[in-house]
């Protein structure tokens, strides 16, 4: 019924490219920056996108997010103690040219490494929090990530706080070799030592957790929570299809189909975080205070 | 009084008087042919009858069926249009003998400017600027290269009684001069029964400027300024507006007042226009008098808020008219695009055909006089001109842009149409700038022919 209008408007978009003035794009001298959401394309200042917590309310494509900003969006306003702020070595391998990329991530990031640790509140209820970022490379767990947040766990385990930790990693860092993959063995053992002094121990995965981290502290939470569409696994997709000569399903390694799985106990929306983690410190007869 | 009116006419004319007869509460009684039997002014009218087959000559001219016509359904009136019968003095006449109102002008006056060769006398001795050329028919062929060398190559040739473009010759030297006098002589006498011949100088690159004339019987007289119909091809108009926008209020004042003159004087009764050349330096020159409504009317009334049909019929009733010159003003600037079936990319080819969807524009200041409506058959017989689009606007700028989206609204499918051409006109720089004169459209649809290929 509606085709004539739609044939005219295909025409009349014909003529605009052949004849219409060519646009000039106007050059914005004001302060605003945009960013666009890349499933659904919506536009949304990066003011914005910082209130909604990195969230698209389109389509509640989840953007990634530095470890600051977390802290800024599930925990009590200011009562974040950063601690290890400095943490350093003197034993990272000399991986060609590591140390310049180290010094370069620094120097353009707030982060002095993957992971950012310290105590923090949940309504009024002290924590202890590792939160992994990815944009310093990759979240990969070095030896500095691996001992950062063993210490975190222990600090849990001293202090009997919960420990909550947002894991975010590509999985060992692999410039510093055998080193890295020690870590894995390391914090599993720290949280052993916790889970055995009966610690509640809350694991939040987003988007991706793969490889070392996901073998190690990421998967053995005493409840593991993933953000939506987040990408959980160990090997990538494509070294499992070429090993298993496999076609593998579309959503594999989603964090819907680990939960479908029963590796994941729940996905959590990032803007609903806050009040889950209040009702599952409720639940463990915690004082939460609102 | 006048109570009932027969229209002999059709299509979107036709339309448009009845509606100012049911604005005037005057019953309507429409004619029709046989192809015309669902053509929506039929439908429209309090009363209709048919009148003879689609051949226009059998029935839209059919004098006799159509005077019968109106003696049968008791109307007091008969409105003729345009075209078909609107300047045939005889079918006047004949109403008047049959005691009914002929609407329009005297039969007289109607001879007098369907002569051009009077209506160029008549025009000279009230004073108003004529083209350069012979004044009355050229004698012999030696007197005409006289008279031809005497005003200058190229020169326009002209059968007195002639029109619809016949009897027409363009003439650029003497011995095309000496070749087209006697074979044009022959042709007028075939075609009109009027062998004489009169010249014009010719020129090629001019505004066509027009003054709308209103008139009573009591001899009040005013006119309602003037309108631009220089976009034409070949001496068909396109896109007509109102006012020309090129005049200064003193070239406009003069125009208009020569005008009103060439009308006094000869007593002129009716609505009319009084058509002028105008060259590049704004002298302007009387070409014909048009006796008649005329197609592009509505950009007057859309200037002046005048109802020109409706004040026609009054006059012709015998009453005064219901302005006075000091009551009209411009009111702003108006434009008109003849949506017309042709198709412009293969020379303006008439279409026909049925017409499967129809969708008009709409909008304020905007208006749209057609006789179209969704699965209407569109006829082969007779004129293609389905619709016109009025826009209006307070600058002639407004007027453009409104008529844009009006064309960018209006959907006509089933047949070709010249709806893109229009379109594409309004976008056109010299269009736009209104400095473009009667060769302009040909100029144009070449370039646009030319840029075709990116289209399709």
């Amino acid at each position: 019924m509606n085709q004539p209008f739609h044939k005219r408007k295909e025409r009349l978009n014909l003529f605009q490219t052949l004849f219409g003035k060519k646009k000039n794009i106007k050059v914005t001298t004001s302060e605003m920056n945009i960013e666009m959401c890349p499933k659904c394309s919506t536009a949304i200042e990066s003011q914005t996108l910082k209130q909604q917590n990195y969230v698209c309310l389109q389509c509640n494509h989840h953007f990634p997010m530095g470890a600051y900003d977390r802290i800024d969006a599930h925990f009590d306003a200011d009562s974040f103690i950063e601690i290890y702020a400095k943490a350093n070595s003197n034993h990272l391998n000399s991986f060609p040219d590591y140390l310049n990329k180290l010094t370069k991530y620094q120097k353009s990031s707030d982060l002095n490494e993957a992971v950012v640790v310290g105590t923090a509140r949940v309504a009024n209820q002290k924590v202890a929090v590792a939160i992994m970022d990815s944009r310093f490379m990759m979240g990969s767990m070095g030896q500095i990530v691996g001992e950062k947040i063993t210490r975190i766990i222990e600090l849990a385990d001293r202090r009997k706080y919960p420990l909550i930790i947002f894991t975010a990693s590509g999985g060992a860092r692999m410039q510093e070799g055998i080193m890295s993959l020690v870590q894995m063995a390391k914090t599993s053992a720290a949280l052993e030592r916790f889970h055995q002094n009966n610690g509640l121990y809350i694991s939040i995965l987003t988007h991706p957790t793969t490889g070392g981290v996901s073998a190690s502290f990421a998967l053995l939470g005493d409840i593991i929570v993933a953000e939506p569409k987040a990408l959980i696994g160990f090997a990538g997709r494509r070294v499992i299809e070429k090993t298993l000569q496999e076609q593998l399903p579309d959503d594999f390694q989603s964090a819907e189909f680990l939960k479908s799985k029963g590796f994941v106990d729940k996905i959590v929306n990032r803007n609903a975080l806050r009040t889950f983690l209040i009702q599952v410190l409720k639940l463990h007869n915690l004082e939460v205070k609102l | 009084m006048i109570q009932k009116i027969l229209i002999a006419n059709r299509g979107e004319i036709a339309v448009r008087i009845i509606r100012a007869c049911k604005d005037l509460g005057i019953q309507t009684v429409a004619i029709y042919s046989t192809a015309d039997h669902s053509a929506l002014h039929v439908q429209l009218a309090d009363e209709s009858v048919c009148v003879g087959e689609a051949n226009s000559k059998d029935s839209y001219l059919n004098v006799n069926n159509i005077i019968s016509a109106a003696l049968l359904t008791q109307a007091d009136a008969i409105h003729p249009g345009f075209g078909f019968l609107a300047e045939n003095a005889s079918f006047a006449r004949l109403a008047h003998a049959c005691g009914l109102i002929f609407i329009g002008p005297k039969p007289e006056i109607i001879d007098l400017m369907g002569n051009k060769i009077n209506a160029r006398i008549a025009m000279y001795e009230a004073g108003v600027p004529l083209i350069p050329g012979s004044f009355e028919a050229i004698a012999s062929l030696e007197e005409g290269i006289n008279t031809a060398n005497e005003i200058g190559y190229p020169i326009i040739l002209k059968a007195a009684a002639g029109g619809g473009g016949r009897g027409i010759r363009i003439i650029h030297d003497e011995a095309a001069f000496r070749q087209a006098y006697d074979v044009l002589k022959q042709e007028a006498k075939n075609y009109f029964n009027d062998d004489a011949l009169y010249m014009e100088k010719l020129f090629t690159s001019a505004k066509h400027i027009e003054v709308q004339i209103l008139g009573d019987q009591f001899g009040n007289m005013i006119h309602l300024y003037e309108r631009d119909c220089s976009f034409q091809r070949r001496h068909q108009k396109m896109i007509e507006e109102a006012p020309c926008h090129l005049l200064n209020e003193t070239q406009r004042k003069a125009l208009c007042e020569d005008a009103l003159k060439a009308a006094k004087a000869v007593g002129y009764d009716s609505v009319g226009t009084i058509e002028f050349l105008m060259d590049e330096n704004f002298n302007y020159y009387f070409m014909e008098m048009n006796t008649r409504i005329q197609v592009e009317h509505p950009v007057t009334e859309m200037i002046t808020g005048v109802d020109i049909v409706k004040e026609q019929i009054r006059s012709a009733d015998k009453q005064k008219l219901s302005y006075q010159q000091s009551d009209i003003k411009i009111l702003g600037h108006a434009l008109e695009c003849r949506i017309i079936a042709e198709d412009y990319r293969n020379d303006f080819k008439p279409s026909v055909g049925k017409i499967s969807f129809y969708h008009a524009p709409g909008g304020k200041d905007i208006r749209v006089d057609s006789a179209l409506y969704t699965n209407y058959e569109l006829s082969p017989f007779y004129d293609s001109m389905m619709a016109k689009i009025i826009s209006f606007g307070p600058s002639r700028l407004h007027a453009i842009k409104r008529m844009r989206s009006a064309l960018e609204e209006t959907i006509i499918e089933g047949v070709e149409n010249n709806l893109e051409f229009c379109y594409f006109t309004l976008f056109n720089p010299q269009f736009v700038a209104g400095r473009y004169t009667t060769d302009f459209a040909n100029a144009w649809i070449k370039e646009l022919n030319e840029r075709e290929s990116t289209l399709s």
